[in-house]
């Protein structure tokens, strides 16, 4: 019983990081209408300048501060100069320039970097905590309780601020929204920033168990995605419960299903994925989508 | 006064021009109409105004230059557009459609105080207020959208095509609370319609438009004289 | 630029290039080292590759980013018919794999699609993001098929012995792979050109124009698919033959990404675009790690993207490109600017990458008419 609980755990924890992902991916679709591939390079990268700081001395939390500072203004310049032409597009088109962004940045991060897999300290430290019976690291706690607040911390962006309104008008009809005022444009990179923020979250928390390298978030990368998608791509509380069910499963059917084991269990999350898509296209928490020609 | 004035503006959509030099005055506290078939250039002269097409020509508003200025920079210079389809933001709520349209403004209290009162002036979106804008229906859409523009305390309202795709009887509720809005409020305001008499029940002096040049212009009574306007477009 | 249309429209240019491009291929290994006919015989494995993927992503436009899962799989069913202690006769052990690479991966393919065509796009591209991901730890699993995580070694595709002083081994592979190469082609060719090809186009364009004409969108999807798997596990088989080894890497997802990348680098729905898509995809790695290693991502990100942002059509367009860009720019130079609204909201309906041409002037335009 002990041995589940604390699979379930880690799944939560791991869920968390796909879901810090996940939510990127689901507010840069909301915001600008397409998926992109990538978000993870964005994390990645930003992460490496998390390393980077603490390298050159700087204390752990002003390292991860100054990849956020990095990383907001790289999602909102990716945005403005590469993205903008694309947006609303043709959605294809747009995989493929994400696509190309996602390589040009592991190459940027090569370049600086190197392939070579650094070591990340943990911002929760080390410790493993006894609560009764069931081993439970520190650090996983920790990457659960963040998502847990990032979470709040976005519905009430969203539904409190004159912000998170703005930012759900231009969401829903930018040009409608420019007519009152919005500024659109900025409003947009602010979108992209906000979720390349939510990457590197992701990023710093799993650094120190994936150590920190150009193809570290390219797995997270890929159930991010799977999350969102089931989730229904357009609701970041169905990323994140998605996301937190693709973590548990994922444990649980390595550690219990024999047959499946600790190198098969990752498609585990992928079979189940493509089922719930066949009984429900719009994904656990998606609307209907209602093509009008 | 003079607020708006727009000098041989031309528009285009791509390569192809589609205004052809319109010009016309809107005063302090007029309502202008813009009238014509299809297709004539009516919502276009709106779009132009607002900055969402390319523009030649000049567009003066209160005294400023605004031609080709960006449609959130012509928003906060006191212009509001309530554009054709109403651009309703049909995920948001109905009271979050309206603090949408109050965006640039800071004063919080009086902003609460004009909800109420978009909010008297459209008893159905009273009792829609918690709800999504897109389950509303097309009339209450419109008023939606008038109420969003409302909410700016604009000095000058564009209305596209209102009444399009409404009921007759919606369409004439929703230009009854327009003439309403017009005395108590006394906004400045340019009509585009297709609907000649709904149109006529608010404006003062139009325009009627013709594949994207001006056929006639004149003060409301003038244009009701004439037997093209009467036959055209009252079924004269 | 008229001219050159010209020219190409002439039948007896188009023949005497046709025997020039011919002579060019059946000479080339003669006079070429092992390692350039290597190079030459991996083109021809990507083209054949990119060729599937451009089927159903250029011309019936679903993302795919799972052709490497099929690429491996082709190359596992070879290595293992061609190896394995079954009563086949050998003549016909070659012919036989080179069925099964069709076939089976076709059938993989067939059954994937008919479950992930009914899904939106995007949920469709993930499912072929699924392809690698589940076949990499599938294929260290199955170890008496795939020879686990340290993949198989096959030497075969020997020149035949009445070839004997005449052909070396590499020289052999190599035209064992064009043909088969050439045939792929000329299979995609009549594919695309004919009935199938107009209607993958439509459901690209606009499903609910398909369905209006009766062309359903999910069973061409499915088709579309199911031949870019066929094509996949060809190329596979291919793959085996130039290359000699395979493993659980083959079916990386890199590759995946890196064909997409090279498809339309080289040029989208199109069948000229993919032998330039592969020239691409074999040489510049090689020629970028030599020159630094470190650089080769960063330089495939930049061409990519440099490329979908000025020359969207890939490389294939370039002189139709060059021809539109030189056209506007003495347009400018003409008539007086309009005075457009700078920087401002993006509007719907660009439906094309093209659409960036239209985006550059600065000014977004509002499609929808009064």
């Amino acid at each position: 019983m002990a041995y589940f609980i604390q699979l379930v755990i880690e799944g939560l924890a791991t869920g968390s990081i796909y879901g810090a992902l996940a939510l990127a991916i689901v507010l840069v679709n909301r915001a600008t209408g397409l998926i992109n591939f990538a978000q993870g390079g964005m994390a990645v990268l930003s992460t490496f300048v998390a390393y980077g700081l603490f390298q050159a001395g700087a204390p752990l939390p002003l390292a991860i501060l100054g990849a956020v500072v990095f990383a907001f203004v790289l999602g909102a310049a990716l945005e403005r100069v590469l993205i903008r032409p694309f947006e609303r597009g043709d959605p294809d088109t747009a995989v493929v320039v994400t696509i190309g962004l996602f390589v040009l940045l592991g190459g940027v991060a090569a370049f600086f970097f190197g392939y070579e897999p650094r070591q990340f300290p943990s911002f929760f430290g080390t410790t493993t905590l006894d609560l009764g019976g069931v081993f439970v690291s520190l650090r996983s706690l920790g990457t659960i309780v963040v998502l847990a607040v990032v979470v709040v911390l976005l519905q009430l962006l969203f539904r409190g601020t004159k912000l998170g309104l703005a930012m759900r008008a231009v969401a829903d009809n930018p040009q409608s929204a420019s007519l009152s005022g919005l500024p659109v444009s900025r409003l947009l990179m602010i979108g992209w920033g906000l979720a390349s923020v939510l990457g590197v979250v992701a990023g710093v928390l799993v650094a120190p168990q994936l150590f920190v390298s150009p193809g570290m978030l390219d797995f997270v990368l890929v159930y991010a995605l799977a999350a969102a998608i089931l989730g229904g791509l357009d609701s970041p509380l169905g990323a994140v419960v998605a996301a937190w069910f693709i973590g548990v499963i994922e444990n649980l059917a390595g550690a219990y299903i024999d047959v499946i084991g600790n190198d098969l269990k990752i498609a585990v999350p992928f079979v189940v994925m493509i089922i719930i898509l066949i009984v429900r296209p719009q994904g656990l928490f998606g609307r209907k989508v209602v093509v009008r020609v | 006064m003079t607020l708006l004035e727009l000098e041989g503006v031309t528009a285009s959509y791509g390569h192809a021009e589609v205004l052809h030099g319109i010009s016309f005055q809107v005063g302090e506290n007029d309502a202008f109409g813009i009238l014509g078939a299809n297709g004539a250039g009516k919502t276009t002269t709106l779009r132009a105004i607002s900055g969402m097409v390319p523009t030649g020509g000049r567009i003066t508003f209160d005294g400023t230059d605004i031609t080709g200025f960006r449609p959130d920079r012509v928003a906060a210079l006191g212009i509001a557009h309530v554009p054709e389809g109403r651009g309703t933001l049909g995920d948001l709520s109905v009271r979050d459609n309206l603090r949408v349209g109050a965006y640039l403004r800071t004063d919080r209290k009086a902003v609460a105080e004009d909800i109420e009162l978009c909010l008297d002036l459209f008893p159905n979106l009273r009792e829609r207020v918690g709800s999504n804008a897109s389950a509303l229906s097309g009339g209450e859409q419109q008023m939606l959208a008038i109420s969003r523009a409302i909410m700016a305390r604009p000095r000058l309202i564009l209305l596209d095509e209102a009444s399009l795709g409404l009921a007759p009887s919606t369409a004439q509720n929703v230009y009854r609370a327009i003439k309403r809005l017009r005395s108590e409020q006394g906004v400045a305001m340019v009509v585009v319609e297709q609907n000649a008499m709904l149109a006529f029940s608010v404006v003062d002096h139009a325009i009627v438009l013709e594949t994207g040049s001006t056929s006639l212009a004149g003060t409301r009574d003038e244009l009701l004289g004439l037997d093209e306007v009467r036959r055209a477009y009252l079924g004269g | 630029m008229s001219t050159l249309t010209k020219l190409s429209a002439n039948l007896w240019v188009r023949i005497a290039f046709g025997v020039v491009v011919a002579a060019v291929l059946i000479v080339a290994p003669l006079i070429s080292s092992k390692f350039v006919n290597y190079q030459l015989g991996l083109i021809a494995v990507f083209a054949v590759a990119i060729l599937g993927l451009n089927i159903v992503m250029g011309y019936a436009g679903q993302v795919s980013l799972g052709q490497s899962a099929f690429l491996g799989l082709g190359a596992y069913i070879a290595a293992y018919f061609v190896t394995a202690d079954l009563p086949i006769p050998d003549e016909l052990r070659l012919p036989i794999s080179l069925l099964l690479c069709a076939i089976i991966p076709a059938a993989v393919g067939l059954v994937v699609a008919l479950a992930a065509a009914r899904l939106r796009g995007l949920a469709l591209a993930m499912v072929t993001i699924a392809l690698p991901i589940i076949g990499i730890p599938l294929a260290k699993r199955f170890r008496e098929f795939t020879g686990g995580a340290q993949g198989t070694t096959v030497s075969w595709l020997r020149a035949p012995d009445w070839t004997e002083g005449i052909l070396e081994n590499d020289q052999w592979r190599y035209y064992v792979v064009v043909v088969i190469a050439l045939l792929m082609f000329l299979l995609a060719r009549n594919l695309v050109r004919g009935r199938m090809g107009r209607a993958f186009r439509i459901v690209k364009e606009n499903e609910a124009v398909a369905v209006a004409m009766g062309i359903s969108p999910y069973r061409y999807k499915v088709m579309a698919f199911t031949i870019a798997s066929m094509f996949g596990g060809v190329a596979g088989f291919m793959y085996l033959g130039i290359v000699q080894y395979t493993s659980p890497e083959t079916l990386s997802f890199h590759t995946s990404i890196n064909m997409v990348a090279a498809m339309v680098i080289g040029g989208s729905a199109s069948i000229l675009g993919t032998i330039f898509g592969a020239i691409y995809f074999v040489l510049v790695p090689s020629l970028a790690n030599e020159v630094n290693p470190s650089l080769t991502a960063l330089f495939s990100g930049a061409i990519l993207l440099a490329v979908l942002f000025l020359v969207p059509g890939g490389v294939v367009s370039l002189p139709r490109r060059i021809a539109q860009v030189t056209r506007r720019l003495a347009r400018r130079r003409g008539a007086p600017a309009p005075q457009y609204p700078s920087d401002q909201a993006p509007a719907p309906a660009t439906t094309r990458p093209e659409s960036t041409e239209k985006n550059e002037e600065r000014g977004k335009v509002n499609d929808e008419l009064p």
